[in-house]
């Protein structure tokens, strides 16, 4: 292996080992497990149809859960770093700003989207299950798109981890991941209906959050309709590329700048 | 030939200048001291000679080239202050991981690992995580880290810090191996008895300048003092902390 990919897989290496040694993700499994399979197995009034609300519910829950998992993985990046100043012998190190980010970020990514294949891999065994349609197309696209999702947040978390303490990154970008997925496609409209200057920031916000709207097919995913276009899915991962990507450069610039 | 050169550096934090037009240079195979009260500029110095961060004003040159180049840090071990390390990891993973940040091959990290955690004397905690150490052993840890890569300079921030008696001997005798080996070594320290018996030469910081360098014995000159006597008057202070006249 050339040096930069050694140095970019041991600081992804870091990232895994520091989520799966920590007690707080075997607890998001365990409570995931825990809320998950009763829910999938649980038939409301008997009526068949009525599933579909738990299986929406599931599903939320999945979303809730990566989410968690995405921000807090990549919003605890940087903080212990800089507080228990590990990161003096890192950056003494040969090794350059740019491929601490990198590496840093693969591995928070790596790290949350193993949790997320855990995830859909329960969430799809147990509707399989119940309903008898194992992993139809449109659960392949759910996942694919939740995938673009975990690239965007935790590119996010990153940039906020350079910044804010974890704490306050944590929930600032819960807070705008949780908006976006429910204000985010009604923007544009609420922004009409407001007087200046307010139309003013919800049109900059807009423009600027990343409208992770795009990536959710739980709807679809829970009333078994037909799946997206692939061109669709490929414009909206390609969406999330570049969110990811102007996310890391600022981030790049931010830990150039850093006085340590 | 010279293994670093600090020309009129200066560096300022606001309206303090932690460091200010200090000029420094250590030859090759040299032990150097780098004494100085608390905010004497040691600290900064060093995060210049690692490339942290470039001087307001001057030349850092650390084995021909800018630290701030990665390249140039290959050749480079250090041992910061305080030493935390990743408290999830055990010691053998976090030589694994600062060894990829070397470009070092896997291989070659298990061969320098199996000799380097017996001679800073943690073979008997190597699979230990990290958060069970004491200080002492994480400065063991560190010092392994910092020698992992078979560095040409080691700078060290404080290294006798928190060692035991035992582990201060092994410290210094390690330090006087490494300068056989023809490496050179820069530590800042307080421990002026350690640097009395280690340093071919130490240089006295005052408010980021630099006021004193030589070996102990030209420090000394003809009065014979020991390292603390010459400590105290270059800074012009009397050993109860009161300024001299």
């Amino acid at each position: 292996m050339r040096p930069i990919a050694l140095q970019i897989s041991a600081l992804s290496k870091l990232a895994v080992l520091d989520l799966y040694r920590r007690k707080d993700l075997a607890v998001v499994f365990v409570l995931g497990g825990v809320i998950l399979a009763p829910l999938l197995f649980f038939t409301p009034f008997g009526v068949s149809t009525a599933s579909r609300y738990t299986n929406e519910l599931a599903l939320l829950l999945v979303w809730l859960f990566s989410a968690v998992i995405g921000l807090g993985v990549s919003a605890r990046l940087f903080p212990p770093e800089f507080e228990s100043r590990t990161i003096y012998p890192l950056l003494s190190k040969p090794v350059s700003r740019g491929t601490v980010l990198a590496g840093k970020y693969l591995g928070a990514l790596a790290a949350s989207l193993s949790a997320l294949a855990v995830f859909y891999a329960a969430y799809g065994l147990l509707a399989g299950v119940r309903q008898g349609v194992w992993f139809p197309l449109i659960f392949w696209q759910a996942l694919f798109l939740h995938a673009a999702f975990m690239v965007v947040v935790t590119a996010l978390s990153l940039l906020g981890s350079l910044t804010l303490t974890a704490s306050a990154n944590l929930t600032m970008c819960g807070l705008l991941t949780v908006g976006m997925l429910v204000f985010g496609q009604r923007l544009p409209e609420l922004a009409t209906a407001q007087p200046v200057p307010g139309k003013w920031v919800l049109y900059a916000i807009h423009w600027i959050a990343p409208h992770l709207e795009f990536f959710d097919l739980r709807q679809r995913l829970v009333h078994e309709w037909p799946p997206i276009g692939w061109g669709v899915c490929v414009a909206v991962w390609l969406y999330a590329l570049c969110y990811a990507a102007a996310c890391l450069a600022l981030a790049s610039v931010v830990l150039r700048r850093k006085k340590f | 030939m010279e293994a670093l050169i600090m020309e009129e550096v200066v560096k300022a934090f606001g309206v303090v200048r932690a460091v200010d037009g200090l000029s420094l240079s250590v030859q090759q195979g040299e032990i150097l001291g780098f004494l100085g009260a608390n905010g004497a500029g040691k600290t900064t110095s060093i995060k210049m000679l690692l490339g942290f961060f470039r001087p307001d004003r001057g030349r850092v040159e650390v084995l021909g080239k800018d630290p701030c180049d990665p390249a140039a840090r290959i050749k480079i071990g250090f041992m910061p202050e305080t030493a935390y390390y990743y408290p999830f990891l055990n010691v053998r993973e976090l030589l694994a991981l600062y060894g990829g940040l070397c470009g070092m091959g896997r291989e070659s990290i298990a061969r320098r690992t199996e000799t380097l955690i017996p001679r800073v004397g943690l073979s008997e905690a190597g699979k230990r995580p990290l958060r069970t150490y004491s200080k002492g052993m994480l400065q063991r840890a560190g010092i392994a880290q910092a020698l992992l890569h078979d560095p040409d300079l080691l700078i060290l921030d404080e290294p006798f810090t928190g060692l035991d008696p035992l582990a201060r001997i092994q410290l210094r005798d390690l330090i006087l191996d490494l300068r056989r080996q023809g490496k050179t070594v820069f530590f800042s320290s307080h421990e002026l008895s350690e640097a009395e018996l280690i340093c071919d030469r130490v240089a006295i910081l005052r408010q980021g300048r630099l006021v004193s360098c030589g070996s102990v014995r030209e420090l000394a000159g003809d009065g014979g003092q020991n390292l603390e006597r010459i400590f105290l008057k270059v800074l012009g202070v009397d050993a109860q902390g009161g300024r001299l006249a």
